[in-house]
């Protein structure tokens, strides 16, 4: 997903989307992004310290889904000057690796006064399931 | 003349919602052609949304904003609706090991009805608790289709209607914005207020509406090449 | 699970700032998929992490000690306010406090939620960020 040249936010309308972009994170990437980010548990590395806890197998850090969630945001942005000052993200199942993931977006909100736009975001799984909700709030600064 | 309400919705009045109620009335509005609701109930975790007060924003968008609860109870969630002091002097929906029955009979008798929602959801819906515990009495209507329900779970919930019996709702289950309305309930009547909802939720005159969008059936990520871990 | 409420309110600091290296922050695109591997360079030229990077900074391991009778829980979610960027160099020390416990039941059966609320600042003593983690743990006993 490469940079667009950049938002304006008088072209933005509600129901816009963000996306729909595929992605599948490897276990050598979540393993990666772990190490990156100090997290040691053993169910961010490998099947048996998963299970050995409970889980079916090793499974990606909530952190990572909420990253990659914030570059959907980041991305439709591209480089101008909209900056995304909030995210917040629900994890309701886990999320495995190797497996085929789609994020979503909607704008669902424009507030003109402040300039700021509410977007719905979601990472969608195999099962047509969403394990991973969330909304961001994007800023632009005065016209 | 009939009237379509997503009964099961929650905004950011409970924990694990992030939708403003504003918000799910101007997608409402946008998305009018795909669901055609006339209004949503609010049906927020383990409170009564007292203070609250939606009257400007239901003139504004022209779409009916009634408020109801989802409380946890020893047989699953349960949504309360008709909602009124006596009732909450009766149950502290903060408990999350309400009795069922109790809640049931005791919301009825003080003017409200509860409907048990995501029967066929494990460990709080009513399809799990049947397994090894009696059958609920005075059951009005169970939510049938609930927008937010995984692979098998609306189904297991059609297997307890037929054989129960029970009238069928359908609510989205809602925590974002985008979602609210995706299913919803079909009224033969016309509701405009708490105390109609509650009259037509007792008549048995409704069917749940489906307004998901059809998808393809999702494909499996590609299987690993020999060697990989 | 009994929930204990004199907890909330309970701070816990960092014990030294964590200072943020070019190399920290490449990593971390790497990982998450930034093009090329490199963060956007600021106006002034230096190295700017990703707004995602804020949730990197955390002090939980000080908080699972200090509520053994939780156990290690799951991440239930974040709520994250970005108020400045963070730049390679940036000396960041954080603070958290326990803003809220509660039970509620659900798929796992009963769990007590804990949100625990951190809140980043830089050497020039700027707010970087508010991180509110939300914790999940499984009470003991249940099924699921």
């Amino acid at each position: 997903m490469s940079a667009a040249a950049g938002k304006r936010f008088e072209t933005i309308a509600a129901g816009e989307a963000l996306g729909p972009h595929e992605i599948v994170i490897d276990k050598a990437r979540a393993r990666a992004y772990a190490a990156a980010c100090g997290m040691d548990s053993g169910r961010f590395h490998d099947d048996e310290a998963a299970r050995a806890e409970g889980l079916p197998g090793m499974i990606i850090p909530g952190n990572l889904s909420l990253g990659l969630l914030s570059k959907l945001v980041t991305d439709w942005l591209g480089a101008g000057t909209g900056r995304l000052t909030r995210i917040g993200t629900t994890y309701r199942a886990i999320v495995s690796p190797d497996r085929r993931l789609i994020l979503h977006g909607f704008v669902t909100h424009i507030e003109a006064q402040a300039r700021s736009v509410e977007i719905d975001v979601w990472i969608e799984n195999e099962e047509a399931e969403r394990p991973v909700i969330g909304t961001a709030t994007v800023v632009f600064p005065p016209a | 003349m009939a009237t379509i309400l997503d009964l099961h919705s929650h905004s950011e009045a409970s924990d694990d919602s992030r939708a403003p109620v504003e918000a799910y009335l101007n997608w409402i509005k946008l998305r009018r052609a795909e669901r055609p609701l006339d209004g949503i109930v609010l049906t927020e975790h383990r409170q009564f949304n007292r203070a609250a007060d939606y009257r400007a924003l239901e003139d504004r968008f022209g779409v009916l904003v009634l408020r109801a609860s989802e409380v946890e109870t020893d047989y699953g969630h349960m949504l309360v609706f008709g909602v009124n002091d006596d009732i909450l002097r009766r149950f502290d929906f903060a408990n999350v090991r309400l009795p069922a029955q109790e809640v049931i009979d005791g919301v009825a008798r003080l003017g409200g009805v509860v409907v048990p929602c995501h029967p066929g959801r494990p460990t709080v819906g009513l399809c799990e608790h049947y397994e090894t515990k009696p059958p609920l009495e005075n059951v009005a209507a169970v939510e049938l289709l609930n927008g937010g329900s995984r692979k098998g779970e609306n189904e297991r919930t059609a297997a307890l209607v037929e054989r129960f019996g029970y009238h069928a709702i359908g609510g989205s289950d809602s925590h974002m914005v985008s979602l609210i309305g995706l299913c919803a309930t079909r009224f033969e009547a016309e509701v405009r207020s708490i105390d109609e909802l509650v009259r037509e939720l007792r008549s048995g005159r409704y069917a749940p509406a489906d307004f998901r969008p059809r998808r393809p059936q999702p494909r499996r990520a590609a299987p690993e090449a020999a060697g990989s871990e | 699970m009994a929930i204990d409420q004199s907890l909330i309110g309970q701070q816990f600091e960092a014990t030294e700032p964590v200072t943020v290296t070019a190399e920290a922050i490449a990593a971390f695109c790497a990982a998450l998929g930034e093009e090329r591997g490199q963060s956007r360079p600021g106006p002034d030229g230096a190295i700017v992490a990703p707004p995602a990077f804020a949730v990197t900074f955390r002090n939980t391991e000080a908080f699972f000690h200090y509520t053994p009778r939780f156990g290690r829980g799951f991440d239930a979610g974040k709520e994250v306010e970005f108020l400045a960027p963070i730049r390679a160099g940036d000396s960041i020390s954080l603070t958290s406090v326990i803003r809220k416990m509660y039970e509620k039941t659900g798929r796992s059966g009963t769990m007590t939620f804990v949100v625990l609320r951190s809140t980043l600042i830089n050497q020039r003593r700027e707010t970087v960020a508010h991180v509110d983690h939300r914790f999940v743990h499984r009470n003991p006993g249940e099924p699921g």
